[in-house]
Parts: structure tokens; C-alpha cells; sequence
């Protein structure tokens, strides 16, 4: 095994590192990128700017976590956005600035998430239609509705201890701000989801090779509609937090995510064609867009021009990422 | 003369070939032997430009060439049947034959009717019934792989390559199959032949190269060898006479009945079929390919519907309409097709055991990550199957242990009615004996096993009932003394009772 290994050259071996371990190179390209930030431009090497990058990874990270499971699990859910924006708005319009409307709150936006997930599930599942125009089209539906329902303006804020909960320091340090504690329950609770139940392991073998995940006993038409009821939930959990983060909501506030969570996802090594991926790379990949969005923000670049550096620099990391894995066929 | 010397191949840690030679002459039939995982394949693909080697080189005529992709292997004169078919299905006979070599007129348009006679005289060669416009999808599996050697041969290669196409035909195709291939050593075509099926090596072949892990262990010619000796090589120990066999011992006297199929239709490829299993009995399924075998275990298990008829599982009817329902009342399926319905390749060795446990139980339950490595390593211990580590992808076994992976998946769940479809095709002597035995002391221990096998010696040596099918109907139930190779051939054509062979010969005289 050794010897194998150093009869390769470096890029030989940098490449199998890559496609090995993609969650590990993903920290490794947000540290690299962080870095050029810092020498661009030393003032942003600060610990409230580091307080809002662990602010925006955390929010991006929650959101990818459905989409994680979804994609894992074969499907892909282009939904995140417009339920995050969704439930961004009946966060500010249930809470209307009034503290003691949590737990109302939380019941009405996860119920959204999974009455949309579920819709997304059964559509893709019993229509048979490609997961990427069924979601489109159902997020397209939600997102008309903000308007309705709001006449275009959404009202009301955050309730003060809502946002208090999300966008304080702890322990006043500057580099840790509060949405940490709403991580410490989400990620673990994905990881268990994914890593060490039943239903996660189901996921990999519906996604890796769904006729004999069926054969094999696995119920693929109800595992599949749960990992898009999930990503539901997590999304409108996510835009709960956004809400608080951002105080105020309009429509199609977080519509990006439903983007940003995507190449997030497969930044962190999560396959395309399914049963193939981890949290951890989903993190990671989360970091990277944030970072890479710090950098390009950080040298002066205007705003079109910032989206088409963005856009170059994913399909960059994309064709390295995705590349097929030679294994004995 | 072509000639592989020293090729050396890995696939990340995995090492399939090293140092391994072959060398062929112009009109003779070598036969490439060897355990799964030895290495033959990838050879054959070698020289078909799908695998690149990592050393060694190819010779043709002593002079070194290179071969880096399937045009240039066809540029050299080589031309290769594969086992799972390089067929399209969604076009027709006539442009898969022709696919990238049509004839072509002055004007350098195809030519019609130079092409409808290549073809016409092609599928009369091989005697493939079929029409050149059908779509080879609509085909029968057996018809598929006449086309794909068809199609090998009409490129009118120097060398040609046949890995396990005789898999999947039926007896007459194969003594076509083989009258075609001494046609093509007299006209001095090399020919390199790869099979576990070793009466058709000593039918047909000249020499011989065997393989063991990776290694070419011996070449020489056919004559040299004897049964014995070719399992010497291929497994590096002589077959141990003096070893006992598992003994399954069978008496359905007073036994529950666990599965009671009566009277089962299933459009359009069964009808009325009643078989009937006993507690720690095994009920073999005989007959050509396409009889029905396939859909009536998928029927049992759920994962198709029947029109008619009743399946009575365990004392009560079932009405399962997932197979999920099946294996949480404690139904296990093991697939001989084993890419497409048994094996996660992207998923570990230690997720690929573990699947039946994943698929049954709390969806949402834990699933202890020690425990789960304990179940898989003493699988993997149990029933021998060469690993590099349980994290490897499923894809890095070769295909017996890939099987022996699904085997071991259902067997270490215990479930109360096994079902098995093909489950050896493809798979070694050696692993295919190994899958018997394990599945007579399970049946010792009180599990029912249904097997459905294209092999007579499979079922002849493994069942305690032997029902064959023919065109959806049983055409036999062959017990006891019954259990001969001459009635399993005789009710596998059809002819169920000896009158009745009498009376067909003479319908034809």
C-alpha cells in the first residue's frame, strides 16, 4: 500500500486526497481562501467578522441538511429557498415583535416545511416527474403565495428575545455568536438522522442503487418522500433563524438558498446521482460559499461582477468535486 | 500471435493483475480460467481498451502496440462479446450490428442493400431467429447475446474475445455458438474463451492459460489437463475427496408448510403454477431461461402483482404488495443479478451486509455502530469472503465474493423463507460451492429455501423437489429417485413424461 503510494505524483495523490476525502479539502480550500482574504485586505481579520461568517455558515448549514439527505437519497429538493423565505415571513408575522409566540411559531413553520416537503415527495415519487421540475414548481407556487397572502409586503419583526436567542455573543466574545446554541442541536440531530439510524442508512442504499434498496425490503417510495419532508422542516427551521438574524422579512428573502445549498452540498463531496455524501462535506461546503463570498466582497468588487466570479469559480470546484471515482467496473 | 506480457493492474488498493501473461495463436481457441476475482476480466478488457494497465505491454506479431481506448483495439483487429452485453437496446438488430462499420456506397452513404445482406447472412450464421428491424430490447436475453457475438464477429476481427457469453444461452445455441467458433479456427482466427462452465472447455478449446489472483498460473494445452488439475490451479489446493459435504437429510412427514402457491397466474408469463415448500426444505425451480421462474419469486416476494391464484405464506394468505412487507415478515431475496438488484457499489463492504437488518425494523431506530461492525466481521469471517477492509467500497470485490456479500446479508437475518433467483450465475465452482453449503446447513437449521438456478447440477445436487417450469407451467416435479439429469433435460424441453418424448420424435419423423 505504501509503495503504491509514492509511486504516484503529487497531483496524482492531491486528486485521490480530494476525491477521498472531499469534506477535509473543502476546510482546506475555505482556510486557503480565507487567508487571500486577510492579505487583501488585513482589516477584515477581525472577531466580529468571524462572528458573521460562523453566523451565515450556521444558517447555510441548517438549510443544506435536508438537502443533504435529499440528494443523498437520489432526489434533489430546489424548494430550500422559497420555504426558508416562507417561513422567514410567518416568523415576522406571528411574532409580530411579541416575545412568548415561540413554540406557536415553531409548530406553524415546521408544519409548512413538511406539508411541502411532502408535497414535493409524493410528486416526485408517484408522478414519476424529474425531482429538480417538481420542486421548481411547487417552490414557484409558495413563492406566489408569500405575495397573496402579504399583498407583497410582509409585516411585522422578529420578537426581541428571538432574535436575542440567535444574534448575541456568548460569553461576549464577538466570534461566537448565539446561533452556535441552535447548532448544537441541529447538527447532532442530522448526524444521528443520518450516520446512526435506520432511516439515514436506508437513504444510502435507496440513493446508491434504488431496485435492489427495494428488493432488499427497503420501502423506497416512503423513504424517499421522508428525506423531502425533512429537508422541508430543516429549511423552514432555517428560515426561522434568518428571520431573527435579518430582524425583518420580504418576500423571496432567502430565495438564494435554495442555490447556495445545492452547490454547498456537492462542494462537501455529496453525489449527484445519489448514495454517496456526508453532513460534515456539507458544512464544509457551506463555509467555503461563505468565505469565497467574504473574499470576492472584500476586493471591491461590485455586485454583477462578484456573481460572475462566484459563478466561474463553483464550476471550477465542480469539475474537480464530481469527477467518477475508478473503481473495478 | 498475440501476446499480454508482465501487465500489472491495480484499482486503488485493490490489485487485479500482476504480472500476468497471455499469449494466443492465430486459429486456436484459448480457454482463460479462474476463480471470480482472478483477474480474468480485466485482462479481457485490456485488451478490449476499457482498462488501462498500470505496466507490462501487448504484442501482436512481436512488435509492441498500444491500446488505449475501444477504438484502438478494434483498429488492431480485436473484437470482444462481453457477458453483460455492449448491445443498444432502444435501436434495432441491424444498426447495432452495423454500429461504426457500415457499408458504405460511392457517395459514402450507407449501403442499403450491401447491409441487409451482411445481416441476413449473419443472423443465419448464428441461426438467430429474429427480424433485422425488431429492437434488440424486445429481445430474449439468450437472443441478445447470440447478437452480441454476432456483432463481434462481423467486424471480422484477427482476435476475438468471448467473456461468459455462454452464461445466459441455451444448450442449441451453444453448439451453434460452438460450430461457428471451429469455422473461425480453420479460417485462423484466434480466439480467447472465457467460462466456469468446464465441459464446453474441453468441448471446444486448444489451450489453456489459469489464473489465481491476479497471477497467470499455468499455460499449456488442453490435453494436458484434467478436471482436477485445472481446480488445482485455480484455487492452489486439490479438490479434497475426503471431505464430507454437508449432508441435508430430507422427510416432509407431518412438517408445516410454510409457502403454499396455488393456482398462480401472472400475465403473460405464468399460469396456474401450485407449488409447495416445507419447514427446512429446498424447493428448486428448473427450466430454460424466460419460463416464468423470475416472476413468480417476485410475485412471492411482493414486488410484482399476480392476476390469479393465491400464495398462502406461513398459514395465512398473503397479500403482500411491497417487498418491504415480505422481509418484515421474515422473507429474505437474493439476486443473481447482482449489479442491478443485489449490490450497493458505492456503499462499504460493512453497509452491504448490514442491508438486510437496515431494511427491517424502526425506521427511525439507532443502529449502534459497534454492534453493526461485530455483525458484519463475522459475516465476512463466516463465509470467507475476500475483503481488503470492511470501509472498501462493495465495488472493489470481485463478483463471487460481491454474491457471496448478498448471501451472507440474507443468511446472517435468518429468515424464515429464503428466496433465491440465479444465485450463482456467474459465480466460481469454488464460491458456488461454498453458497451450497452454506445454504444446506441453513436448511438443516430449519430455514425454507425456494432457489430458482439455470443449472441442472445446482439443483440436482442441492434440492430436495425439483419443480421444472416450461412456457409458465410445471412441467415436472421431479423428488427422490426422479431426480436425474436425463428427466430434468427431457421436462425442461417440455416433455414431461417418456411417452411423451416418444410421441414428439415421431410427430417429427
Amino acid at each position: 500500500m505504501n509503495s503504491t503510494q509514492s509511486t504516484l505524483t503529487l497531483g496524482q495523490r492531491s486528486k485521490l486526497f480530494m476525491q477521498n476525502s472531499p469534506a477535509r479539502m473543502a476546510f482546506i480550500i475555505a482556510i486557503i481562501l480565507y487567508a487571500v482574504t486577510v492579505m487583501i485586505s488585513p482589516g477584515s481579520f477581525n472577531a466580529s467578522a468571524i462572528g458573521s461568517i460562523v453566523m451565515l455558515t450556521l444558517l447555510l448549514s441548517i438549510a443544506s441538511a435536508g438537502q443533504t439527505i435529499v440528494l443523498i437519497g437520489g432526489g434533489m429538493d430546489f424548494g430550500v429557498g422559497a420555504v426558508m423565505s416562507s417561513a422567514a415571513i410567518l416568523t415576522t408575522t406571528i411574532m409580530n415583535s411579541q416575545d412568548g409566540r415561540f413554540f406557536p411559531l415553531l409548530f406553524a413553520a415546521l408544519s409548512m416545511g413538511a406539508t411541502v416537503g411532502l408535497l414535493n415527495g409524493i410528486c416526485t415519487v408517484k408522478i414519476g416527474l424529474p425531482p429538480l421540475i417538481v420542486t421548481m414548481a411547487i417552490s414557484n407556487v409558495i413563492t406566489r403565495m408569500q405575495y397573496v397572502l402579504t399583498q407583497g409586503s410582509p409585516m411585522g419583526y422578529a420578537s426581541p428575545s428571538f432574535i436575542k436567542s440567535v444574534t448575541s455573543k456568548l460569553f461576549g466574545l464577538q466570534f461566537l455568536p448565539s446561533i452556535i446554541l441552535y447548532g448544537l442541536i441541529i447538527i447532532p440531530l442530522v448526524f444521528y438522522l443520518l450516520n446512526h439510524s435506520r432511516f439515514g442508512k436506508q437513504v444510502y442504499l435507496l440513493g446508491n442503487n434504488p431496485v435492489a434498496a427495494r428488493l432488499n425490503g427497503v420501502n423506497i417510495n416512503r423513504v424517499q418522500i421522508l428525506t423531502y419532508v425533512f429537508s422541508g422542516m430543516f429549511a423552514a427551521f432555517a428560515g426561522m433563524l434568518g428571520a431573527a438574524y435579518m430582524n425583518a422579512a420580504r418576500c423571496q428573502i432567502f430565495d438564494e438558498y435554495a442555490y447556495n445549498s445545492l452547490i454547498a452540498v456537492i462542494i462537501g463531496g455529496t453525489s449527484f446521482s445519489g448514495g454517496v455524501g456526508t453532513y460534515t462535506g456539507s458544512i464544509a461546503g457551506s463555509l467555503v460559499m461563505v468565505v469565497l463570498s467574504n473574499l470576492l466582497t472584500a476586493m471591491g468588487l461590485a455586485q454583477p461582477t462578484r456573481n460572475v466570479f462566484m459563478g466561474l469559480i463553483m464550476i471550477v470546484l465542480l469539475i474537480l468535486y464530481n469527477r467518477e471515482k475508478k473503481v473495478r467496473q | 500471435m498475440f501476446e499480454l506480457r508482465g501487465v500489472d493492474k491495480r484499482f486503488d488498493a485493490v490489485v487485479a493483475l500482476n504480472n500476468a501473461s497471455l499469449n494466443v495463436k492465430p486459429g486456436e481457441v484459448h480457454a482463460l480460467l479462474g476463480s471470480n476475482g482472478s483477474g480474468k476480466s480485466t485482462m479481457i478488457k485490456i485488451l478490449a481498451g476499457l482498462v488501462n494497465p498500470n505496466a507490462g505491454e501487448i504484442l501482436i506479431d512481436g512488435s509492441p502496440v498500444e491500446i488505449r481506448n475501444g477504438y484502438d483495439s478494434r483498429k488492431l483487429g480485436i473484437a470482444t462479446a462481453f457477458q453483460d452485453l455492449s448491445l443498444i437496446p432502444t435501436m434495432s438488430v441491424r444498426d447495432n450490428i452495423l454500429l461504426g462499420n457500415e457499408p458504405k456506397n460511392a457517395l459514402g452513404l450507407v449501403d442499403q442493400r450491401a447491409s441487409d445482406e451482411i445481416i441476413s447472412r449473419l443472423l443465419e450464421r448464428f441461426q438467430i431467429d429474429c427480424d433485422p428491424d425488431d429492437y434488440v430490447q424486445t429481445l430474449m436475453p439468450s437472443t441478445q447475446t447470440m447478437l452480441e457475438v454476432a456483432k463481434a464477429v462481423a467486424l471480422k476481427p484477427r482476435l476475438l474475445l468471448l467473456d461468459e457469453v455462454t452464461a445466459a444461452l441455451h444448450y442449441d445455441e451453444i453448439q451453434v455458438l460452438f460450430s461457428v467458433m471451429r469455422e473461425l479456427k480453420e479460417e485462423g482466427i484466434a480466439m480467447v474463451y472465457v467460462t466456469h462452465r468446464m465441459n464446453e472447455v474441453f468441448e471446444v478449446c486448444d489451450r489453456t492459460t489459469i489464473m489465481r489472483s491476479g497471477e497467470s498460473v499455468i499455460t499449456g494445452p488442453m490435453d494436458d489437463f484434467s478436471l482436477d488439475d485445472i481446480v488445482y490451479y485455480m484455487t492452489g489446493q486439490r479438490p479434497d475427496k475426503s471431505k464430507k459435504d454437508v449432508v441435508h437429510s430430507h422427510s416432509d412427514g407431518g412438517r408445516e408448510i410454510v409457502l403454499d402457491v396455488k393456482n398462480l397466474s401472472i400475465f403473460p408469463k405464468v399460469h396456474d403454477i401450485s407449488l409447495r415448500a416445507h419447514k427446512g426444505e429446498i424447493v428448486g425451480i428448473g427450466g430454460l431461461q424466460g419460463q416464468g421462474q423470475p416472476e413468480l419469486i417476485r410475485a412471492i416476494l411482493g414486488a410484482i402483482r399476480y392476476e390469479e391464484g393465491e400464495i398462502i405464506y406461513d398459514g395465512e394468505p398473503s397479500t403482500f404488495k411491497l417487498p418491504s412487507k415480505a422481509v418484515k415478515n421474515g422473507m429474505g431475496f437474493i439476486s443473481g443479478e447482482r449489479n442491478r438488484e443485489a449490490v450497493f457499489p458505492a456503499r462499504t463492504v460493512l453497509e452491504n451486509i448490514l442491508a438486510g437488518k437496515v431494511a427491517k425494523g424502526k425506521t427511525f431506530a439507532y443502529m449502534p455502530a459497534k454492534a453493526n461492525r461485530s455483525f458484519a466481521q463475522s459475516a465476512v469471517d463466516k463465509y470467507n469472503i475476500v475483503i481488503g477492509s470492511l470501509n472498501h467500497p462493495a465495488s472493489s470485490l470481485s463478483g463471487g465474493n460481491q454474491q457471496k456479500l448478498v448471501v451472507a446479508r440474507w443468511i446472517a437475518m435468518q429468515p424464515k423463507l429464503l428466496l433465491l433467483d440465479d444465485p450463482t450465475r456467474g459465480v466460481d465452482i469454488h464460491s458456488r460451492l461454498e453458497i451450497h453449503e452454506i445454504l444446506k446447513e441453513c436448511a438443516n437449521d430449519g430455514m425454507t429455501i425456494l432457489i430458482s438456478s439455470s443449472e441442472s447440477e445446482e439443483l440436482l445436487s442441492l434440492c430436495d423437489v425439483i419443480y421444472v417450469f416450461y412456457e409458465g407451467c410445471v412441467s415436472a416435479q421431479l423428488t427422490g429417485e426422479n431426480k436425474t439429469p436425463e428427466k430434468l433435460v427431457a421436462a425442461m424441453m417440455g416433455m414431461s413424461e417418456d411417452h411423451e418424448i416418444v410421441s414428439t420424435m415421431e410427430a417429427k419423423a
